[in-house]
């Protein structure tokens, strides 16, 4: 279908070929999501490969300086009286062989032990390898644990190997960049030129690499509290993890892809919850979308209509429910709406809003408490929009004959529908992974027989969280968290693909 | 080009984990070492039973004995190496986890057992924390025993796991005499794993029974809920079995004769719910449930037992409730304490006869952070706050059921009616440690009783049936 | 069309019109009752003495102050004197989670403003894929590594510390610069250039020209991060673990409800809730109108 197809539709046609699109672009985005990734590796090993020639070249063509700084690095630069650069470069290498032998070799020599004997049977692939040990009692007051300082921790063997692995290819970019400076230096050199000096240099992080002193900072940050966290959990994903392999009193393995292979089909009752709680949560982020989106700027329209007075005091009555936080307002609901809460002490009924069993009502209540969360939020931003919509496009409309039901349907939807489509994208990722609400509410419940470690309002990333505090299934939470991640990932993929938008937007490719 | 890339990578890696190897995993140790340090002190003459396994009761009030801790906490305070800023002298820093309602309590004896073992070698800086009360402190210690607090008090059914995840210290054989001779028997065995005692018995009420009111029930009416249920109907007041939660729930299991057992050693439970008896089991909670909100009341919704029970008595919504004895001081003040009354659980009925409601009975214990800095001092504490008049002051202050024999023995306790409840409920009352381990409550089989409670008790046999079969297939898949 | 016809076609519509607005004022007056009806009973409850949690009336039976003064003192009876709260120090908690928040505020802030101009404004080789990566780190549940991130801190020696929560916070907000980047893009380039062409470094252009156009964003952007330690429980639970005099007012109010306390806390956990409902949402509804400009002009730009 080209454009011109598409604008010669009724409202009612493009949103149903857009709701049609989003759910034929399902196996189109997952295959992009692969390519994408696929793409980022290649170009990754691409710019590796293109480096690792250039790294070649550069030797060859290099001078005696240039030549030495692949051994000692900061070598070229020193030669050239690059002083700040080179004594930089030659920090950075001493400094990494310290962190190596101090630190990073006995976790990457630890995060593969075979032969541990753990509970009296000969395993290989154990993270750690040093169990407790006790002293004998020799005074009668308790044991002591001889080894409580150098017992092993699987968790911080892999953790600390993980950080080794970022910290050696954070000290391949510094070599690289090293080996790159010592060749640029001569080069200027060999054309005559004075090389740069350390204040000249330093004056560029103000200006052409501006973008470097702005990224740097949050950029570590990152690598170190995201990043490394989540490469972390990743790995736990193929160990076994859980409560019976807590370290350091028991450590636990490298299993392959076999929690995986649970949640997809070995073991029953984790797939079924999956599958389970896959659909609710994807029927959820649907209702929990699109019930606020519509019914918040059928709010925002009720009030910026003409000739209704105190449009400040009605928005403000619902902003004020917006504001209080919303870890007070739902823990409020929650005993305001138990079976025995206050609500129903005052109707004099015993409606079950959380407990019903068959799970109806509590998926029900969940669903319009969520709209008493997020309507206000959406009445404010469309009330924002409303007023931006051109009063001649109206004007116009009128001197048609169209009358007020038709002007919304022609003018006033299309409009916030074309304009809000990016928030509806967020808004239904965000609600994929809705926390607050079902945990503050219902904590996923009611707790059902059929599922594993989960109730039946539980999402996705409620049973994650459920699955590392209550069972301590760490690995399995590990992997609910990948799938998560695909998830969302592939919906944002499809919703970005059919939105417009996403035409502009130069930076996905 | 890629290729030669990964292959270079791969080689480094390879190289890198090659040398390593050697420094790394050259040995493979499993625990069981021997030892090979020096204690800092040796023992006074005379004193402690120092080869393990014997067994001999101490006295500790015995100034030798007590001489021998005190210079043993000297040695370690000052093997520790922390100094206290003021005096600088050696620390003894230590956390004690105590659920948040005894804290002020367990200050106080804190601070005796401070003045009790006091030493000019060193300074005590005990902090009792509130933050992880008896239900969650074993699963913090596991998650975390390196940070977990040295003395931390929790319920005996999770001993077994502290003791597999090697994150409980035995108890000292200076103490072990005292425990095992001071305590009752259930108490020091619900202590034990395989035979040695890893925990200090701290309370024994760790169960349930049934608390009153005396105006609507007479001492004779407290016989059979069915009739009971009755009465309270026609009072407009209700009878409180919280048929939802799984502590309470499992009874009905036990009084069906299920086989619930949990091996601390190989932690398996076995809970055979998808028998004849399951569903005897079954089929009364959905009896007792037909009379949900007509004088039978079967769940607390979200606010839990304690703050149901205690605004039911306020209110007068509540004729009698099911509940133990940490209730005892607010239903008292709730509605007098003349009019409280305490029974052993009444009977249900099942399989067409009246039967006596068994029930757990569970015991609060202390534990010993294994990997604590001050061992010796760790211990000394758990013990003192466990010892016979530690106990009493409780249960004085707090109205907990002690487990120490001469405890027991005291006046004031021996004429309590809870403890009478809880003496006559003890026959129908199975040890928690030893029935069912966390996977057990982990596993929900709770969802029985609530379905019962959500349909009215309307459940077909079949449906009761396919509820207890999902609950056992839980508990073999995990 | 006459002029009468057209004056009749005009009340007919006025007519209908008011009608219209009678069943919207009526909806709308309905709407308010249900949506104020949850906060006005949590301060009703607030100021009662009775501690009941499920009273069949709306209004207390008997009206006290006393649970905003428990929040802070509490009446020792012992010791004839006021003392701080043992269990649930309300005073010291709402302190931690002022100076958290005024600080991860105040960094956040600033690493978004600057992470986002350079996504903005400046062209470097690395860009997009930074970006890319930006998106997908932002895709990972966020509490999925909590543990590893407390590892991490405990390296640092910053575990179960205020600074350590500040930290955690300040770095996840890298990832937030959606709104503002969008915000910056509507910053016409001619402004830059022009600069660049008097001589100005980039340096110069973001803190001489970028920052002073921009403050409905920094508002914006510092209100959302201000908010977000106050309503952040799952984190903070996990990060300070017992360190009960670390926990903020979220972990605090939320521990009210556990089944141990909440028959003699319920109140209590009201009036925490009303003392940082009242200045938070005071704060928002005065600055609403930045708020809608920080998200129409970023997020929701068609």
């Amino acid at each position: 279908m080209n454009y011109l197809d598409y604008v010669q539709m009724t409202t009612g046609q493009r949103i149903a070929y857009r709701i049609k699109s989003f759910f034929t672009g399902i196996p189109g985005a997952l295959a992009k999501l692969v390519k994408i990734i696929a793409n980022f590796f290649v170009s990754v090993f691409g710019t590796i490969g293109r480096g690792f020639k250039n790294y070649g070249q550069r030797f060859v063509n290099g001078d005696a300086g240039t030549k030495l700084s692949y051994i000692i690095m900061g070598a070229g630069n020193l030669l050239h009286k690059q002083i700040g650069k080179g004594i930089l470069f030659l920090a950075s290498e001493v400094a990494y062989i310290f962190f190596m032998f101090g630190f990073g070799v006995r976790y990457i020599s630890e995060i593969f032990c075979n032969g541990v004997v753990v509970d009296g049977v000969v395993v290989n692939g154990v993270i750690g390898n040093e169990s407790p040990i006790y002293e004998t009692d020799p005074l009668g007051l308790g044991k002591k644990m001889i080894n409580r300082d150098t017992v092993d921790d699987s968790n911080q063997i892999l953790l600390f190997f993980v950080l080794t692995v970022l910290v050696t290819i954070a000290f391949i970019a510094i070599y690289v960049t090293n080996t790159k400076s010592a060749y640029a230096v001569q080069q200027v050199a060999q054309s005559g030129k004075a090389p740069m000096g350390t204040i000249q240099e330093l004056k560029m992080f103000l200006d052409e690499r501006f973008h470097v002193t702005l990224m740097a900072i949050p950029v570590i940050l990152l690598l170190i509290f995201t990043v490394l966290p989540i490469i972390f959990t990743i790995f736990v994903a193929f160990t076994n993890y859980d409560k019976n392999h807590q370290p350091p009193g028991n450590l636990y393995w490298w299993v392959g892809f076999s929690n995986f292979a649970d949640v997809f089909y070995t073991n029953k009752m984790k797939s079924e919850t999956f599958g389970k709680i896959l659909l609710w949560t994807i029927i959820w982020a649907f209702f929990a979308t699109f019930t606020n989106y519509i019914l918040g700027i059928v709010l925002a329209l009720m009030i910026n209509k003409k000739g209704i007075k105190f449009k400040a005091f009605w928005r403000t009555m619902f902003v004020i429910t917006a504001a209080v936080p919303q870890f007070v307002t739902l823990l409020v609901m929650r005993i305001l709406l138990d079976d025995k809460g206050a609500i129903n002490n005052m109707l004099g009924t015993n409606i079950p809003f959380l407990t019903d069993m068959s799970g109806v009502w509590p998926k029900i209540t969940v669903i319009l408490v969520n709209m008493w969360v997020g309507i206000p939020y959406t009445m404010l931003i469309s009330s924002g929009l409303l007023m931006n919509i051109p009063e001649d496009l109206y004007e116009s409309a009128r001197i048609d004959g169209a009358n007020a039901f038709q002007q919304f349907t022609k003018i006033t939807f299309p409009y916030i529908f074309f304009v809000t489509t990016p928030y509806l994208i967020t808004s239904f990722v965000g609600n994929i992974n809705n926390f607050n609400v079902i945990y503050f509410l219902t904590a996923g419940g009611p707790n059902s027989d059929s599922y594993y470690q989960a109730g039946q309002t539980d999402l996705l990333v409620t049973w994650l969280y459920k699955l590392t505090v209550n069972s301590s299934d760490f690995n399995l939470a590990a992997v609910i968290g990948l799938l998560v991640f695909v998830i969302c990932a592939a919906g944002s993929l499809i919703t970005f693909n059919m939105s417009k938008a996403s035409k502009n937007e130069e930076e996905f490719s | 080009m890629i290729s030669k890339t990964k292959r270079a990578l791969a080689i480094t890696l390879t190289a890198l984990m090659a040398a390593s190897a050697l420094a790394g995993c050259g040995s493979s140790s499993g625990g069981g070492g021997t030892q090979n340090s020096t204690p800092a002190s040796t023992p006074a003459e005379g004193s402690a039973a120092s080869q393990q396994g014997e067994v001999s009761v101490q006295d500790m009030n015995d100034p030798g004995v007590k001489q021998t801790i005190i210079s043993a906490m000297e040695a370690e305070a000052e093997e520790a190496g922390e100094k206290d800023d003021d005096s600088g002298k050696p620390v003894i820093k230590m956390v004690v986890w105590c659920s948040g309602d005894d804290k002020t309590f367990e200050k106080t004896l804190v601070k005796e057992f401070e003045e009790e073992y006091a030493s000019d070698k060193y300074v005590f800086k005990i902090t009792v924390n509130g933050a992880y009360g008896e239900d969650k402190a074993g699963g913090k210690v596991i998650e975390n025993p390196k940070e977990a607090a040295d003395v931390f008090n929790m319920a005996d059914d999770q001993l077994s796991q502290l003791v597999t995840a090697k994150a409980i210290a035995e108890v000292g054989s200076l103490f072990q005499g005292n425990v095992v001779a001071n305590n009752t028997e259930d108490a020091v065995n619900v202590c034990s794993v395989n035979g040695t005692p890893y925990a200090f018995p701290k309370t024994s009420d760790n169960g349930y029974f049934m608390y009153y009111d005396k105006r609507i029930f007479k001492d004779d009416e407290v016989g059979c809920l069915d009739d009971m249920i009755k009465k309270a109907a026609e009072n407009n007041k209700s009878v409180y079995l919280n048929i939802t939660g799984p502590w309470y729930m499992t009874a009905f299991f036990f009084t069906a004769g299920c086989d619930i057992t949990y091996d601390v050693t190989t932690d398996k439970q076995v809970a055979a719910f998808n028998t004849d008896a399951g569903l005897s089991a079954g089929k009364a909670i959905c009896h007792i449930a037909e009379s949900q909100g007509n004088g039978f009341e079967g769940s607390p919704g979200t606010v839990g037992d304690n703050a149901f029970v205690q605004q039911g008595f306020k209110e007068g919504t509540l004729a009698a409730a099911v509940i133990g004895t940490w209730m005892g001081p607010v239903i008292k003040e709730a509605i007098g304490a003349e009019n409280v009354g305490a029974a052993k659980l009444p009977t249900v009925l099942m399989d067409g006869e009246q039967k006596q409601l068994d029930s757990f009975g569970g015991y609060k214990v202390v534990g010993v952070n294994p990997y604590s800095k001050y061992t010796v001092s760790a211990q000394t504490l758990a013990y003192y706050l466990t010892n016979e008049s530690s106990q009493l002051k409780r249960y004085q202050e707090r109205g907990l059921i002690p487990t120490n024999k001469k405890a027991l023995e005291d006046d004031t306790v021996k004429n309590d009616p809870a403890l009478k409840a809880i003496e006559a409920q003890m026959p129908y009352a199975h040890p928690q440690g030893t029935s069912v381990g966390g996977t057990y409550w982990a596993v929900k089989p709770e969802t029985i009783g609530s379905n019962a409670y959500d349909k009215k008790g309307k459940l077909t046999d079949k449906e009761i049936q396919d509820i207890l079969q999902n609950i056992v297939t839980q508990l073999e898949g995990s | 069309m006459t002029n009468t016809q057209n004056a009749a076609m005009k009340s007919g519509y006025a007519a209908k019109r008011k009608a219209a607005n009678i069943v919207i004022y009526v909806i709308l007056s309905v709407m308010v009752v249900i949506w104020l009806f949850p906060i006005v009973w949590l301060v009703m409850r607030s100021f009662s003495g009775d501690n009941m949690i499920a009273p069949k009336g709306f209004f207390p039976t008997e009206w006290t102050f006393d649970n905003y003064i428990n929040l802070f003192a509490e009446w020792d009876a012992d010791a004839n004197a006021w003392v701080t709260p043992d269990v649930f120090p309300y005073g010291k908690w709402l302190l931690n989670t002022f100076i958290v928040a005024v600080c991860s505020a105040v960094i956040s802030t600033l690493i978004i403003l600057m992470i986002s101009y350079a996504f903005s404004r400046l062209r470097f080789k690395t860009r997009k894929t930074f970006l890319n990566l930006g998106l997908i780190l932002g895709m990972f549940p966020g509490f999925m590594s909590m543990a590893a991130t407390y590892n991490i801190m405990e390296i640092f020696g910053l575990k179960q510390s205020l600074v350590g929560l500040v930290i955690v916070y300040s770095a996840g907000a890298g990832l937030g610069y959606q709104v503002s980047k969008g915000f910056f893009d509507t910053i016409p380039r001619s402004l830059d250039e022009a600069a660049k062409i008097d001589g100005a470094t980039r340096n110069q252009i973001f803190w001489i020209i970028i920052l002073p156009l921009s403050k409905p964003i920094i508002v914006y952007t510092a209100l959302t991060t201000f908010l977000s330690p106050w309503a952040d429980y799952i984190f903070v639970s996990y990060f300070m673990k017992d360190n009960v005099d670390n926990y903020t007012v979220a972990v605090g109010l939320y521990n009210m409800l556990e089944p141990n306390y909440i028959a003699n806390y319920f109140t209590r956990f009201c009036a925490g809730a009303v003392l940082i409902a009242v200045p938070i949402t005071i704060l928002f509804v005065i600055m609403q109108r930045f708020y809608v400009a920080g998200v129409t002009g970023g997020a929701v730009k068609g």
